[in-house]
């Protein structure tokens, strides 16, 4: 077998939940060991420190300007960077500040431990970002996926199919029938649709799809009698708001 | 011989059970989230009081199939191919899904030269169709022609408190031989259920039609509406089309391909190099699914891809109805 890739796992702003899911890869996390090197992750035993890596699997968001640092320091070093989970792919619960009213914000910022910045911000509005491992938290089958793939030097990149393709392939009847507003049809799939085959609705941990019609979608909640903060709710849950268009910061 | 039997529906399940001694018996039955489909038969409840809302197609055609393995030598390739050949009973398929079926052979068999992933799973299938009792929602398979079941072994027709039963095949027969004392012979002809339906669908002409009005107003006003969630396509009987990758088998120089479920519905059914999509809009992506089942599909095979089951009507979130489409195109032809 060809030499072993260098892989290393960081955390900027996030529960580390996607991390603690590398541990349920179970015997499998041993087989990945034959093809990847970890050198550097705060969980697992990383000896070396700084090494240039030819994969960095970055969890968590840009709050401050600590993240910020690391993330250009990791970005320097390594040849390609996954962005690991909601909160680093598109910046999920972290951001939700983001779209509280502004006196919120300002209460909040006064609060945290370190000066955070204005916004809570995904990888992607500070480096480029080669692949996105999606979810709250990431699933395991796609980070053995992204791995093996990067150790035989293919890129994975993102197809544009809802959650609902994979909810009707799992014959599961649609939640929209019984009121219930679900964001599958605009989220990425990914996850074999976990929430709609539980009855849960989806809420767009793994993110809004570029094609997704958020308009048509918003008409059929409202139709179905959603309360309108609720639809505000749903939107801006895990993901930006698609109503409103604004640049992010480089 | 008499060829017309009545088996009681109390002694249903016990024939299927008898079925299941000796193949793979498939049956309408409700899953854990409650939504008819067909299921392996596990001595469940029959589901007989209406279309299931997922259709057979799964079996033939399965969401993700393994097709081959690559092994790799010092310096080749050995390639292992996974064919899935097992004795199978499809039970109680409507009239409207023995069309899909015979659409999906016409495609798999006869236009793919003998896909034989397809066949292998296709060659041993008795068929029990069901013929309906009353018209389904949404339904319209009397406007298609699928109303009477084709390419089946046995027929059954609801009965008061048996099935009629007729064996419309060698293998039928032979499933009532064999099963004997299920079944009695009865003088009884074969009761023509007349159904009346909500929905129709006028195809006198109507490939000229929508060829003609290809960029009718009608097709933007409804991809406004329509999320791209491609759930019309996954719950259609006779959709068939495909796409192929393949995976590396952890930590070996192996590789896996497979084929699963695509959509036109989608963005990347139709991505070619430098990542160029040639069906872009949704409007786009719409029309071809109503065309290719209406006017494509028609033309170059010679019977209809769209068998009427309204299933895409029922599944769809924001009420597109392609007999609807098809009537507002058809009335402004002038
Ligand atoms: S339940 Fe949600 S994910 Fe499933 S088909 Fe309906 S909208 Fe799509
Ligand atoms: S259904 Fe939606 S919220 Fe649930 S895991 Fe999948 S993407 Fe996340
Ligand atoms: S089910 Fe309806 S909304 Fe979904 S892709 Fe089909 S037509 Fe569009
Ligand atoms: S197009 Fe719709 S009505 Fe026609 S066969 Fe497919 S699901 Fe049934
Ligand atoms: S479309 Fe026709 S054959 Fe199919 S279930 Fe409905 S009534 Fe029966």
């Amino acid at each position: 077998m060809p030499k072993k890739i260098k892989a290393g796992f960081y955390s900027l702003s996030c529960c580390e939940g996607c991390e603690i899911v590398m541990f349920d890869l179970e015997e499998k996390f041993l087989k990945v060991l034959n093809f990847v090197e970890i050198v550097e992750a705060r969980l697992f035993d990383g000896k070396h420190p700084k090494e240039k890596l030819d994969i960095a699997i970055v969890e968590g968001c840009v709050e401050s300007d600590v993240d910020k640092k690391h993330l250009l320091e990791i970005r320097a070093r390594s040849k390609y960077l996954v962005a690991f989970g909601a909160c680093a792919t598109i910046v999920g619960i972290p951001g939700i500040r983001n779209a509280l009213p502004l006196e919120m914000q300002k209460k909040l910022k006064r609060k945290a431990i370190i000066p955070v910045k204005e916004k809570a911000l995904p990888l992607s509005a500070f480096v480029k970002v080669d692949a996105l491992l999606q979810g709250c938290p990431a699933f395991t089958h796609e980070i053995i996926d992204v791995l093996v793939k990067i150790y035989h030097g293919i890129v994975p990149s993102l197809e544009e199919v809802p959650v609902c393709n994979e909810c009707k392939e799992r014959e599961n009847p649609c939640l929209l029938f019984e009121g219930v507003p679900c964001l599958g049809p605009v989220t990425y799939a990914g996850c074999k649709a976990l929430c709609p085959s539980e009855k849960a609705q989806c809420i767009g941990c793994r993110g809004f799809t570029k094609d997704g019609n958020f308009e048509a979608l918003r008409e059929k909640f409202q139709e179905m009698g959603t309360p309108k903060k609720e639809i505000q709710n749903l939107f801006t849950y895990f993901n930006k708001d698609p109503f409103t268009k604004e640049e992010g910061e480089k | 011989m008499q060829q017309n039997f009545l088996l009681k529906k109390e002694k249903l399940n016990e024939f299927l059970t008898a079925l299941s001694k000796e193949a793979k018996v498939f049956v309408p039955a409700l899953n854990e989230n409650n939504a008819s489909c067909f299921l392996p038969f596990k001595n469940q409840e029959i589901f007989l009081s209406k279309r299931t809302s997922f259709s057979p197609k799964k079996i033939l055609l399965p969401p993700l199939e393994k097709e081959f393995i690559f092994r790799k030598k010092s310096s080749s390739f050995k390639i292992e191919h996974l064919l899935d050949s097992k004795k199978r009973v499809f039970f109680g398929v409507r009239s409207c899904d023995t069309h899909a079926i015979k659409a999906l052979d016409k495609l798999y068999l006869e236009y793919f030269t003998e896909d034989e992933w397809y066949k292998a799973i296709r060659e041993d299938i008795t068929i029990i169709a069901l013929q309906c009792s009353k018209s389904c929602e949404n339904g319209f398979c009397k406007s298609m022609g699928t109303n009477n079941p084709v390419g089946h072994d046995l027929l059954f027709v609801e009965k008061e408190k048996s099935f009629f039963v007729e064996a419309a095949s060698e293998r039928g027969k032979q499933v009532v031989q064999k099963y004997r004392d299920f079944f009695n012979q009865t003088n009884f002809i074969k009761p023509e259920p007349k159904l009346k339906f909500g929905k129709k669908l006028e195809t006198f002409g109507l490939k000229e039609i929508l060829d003609k009005n290809f960029s009718h107003k009608k097709w933007k006003s409804e991809a406004k509406k329509c999320l791209s969630c491609s759930s019309c396509t996954q719950v259609c009987p006779s959709c068939y089309c495909f796409l192929s990758f393949d995976k590396f088998i952890l930590d070996s120089g192996d590789s896996e391909r497979f084929r699963a479920w695509d959509s036109c519905q989608l963005k990347r059914f139709t991505k070619v190099s430098h990542n160029y999509v040639f069906r872009e809009s949704r409007e786009s992506r719409l029309r071809q699914f109503v065309m290719h089942k209406l006017s494509y599909f028609p033309e170059n095979h010679g019977l209809p891809l769209c068998v009427g089951c309204g299933r895409c009507i029922s599944v769809c979130p924001v009420g597109i109805d392609l007999t609807e489409i098809a009537s507002t195109i058809r009335g402004d032809v002038k």
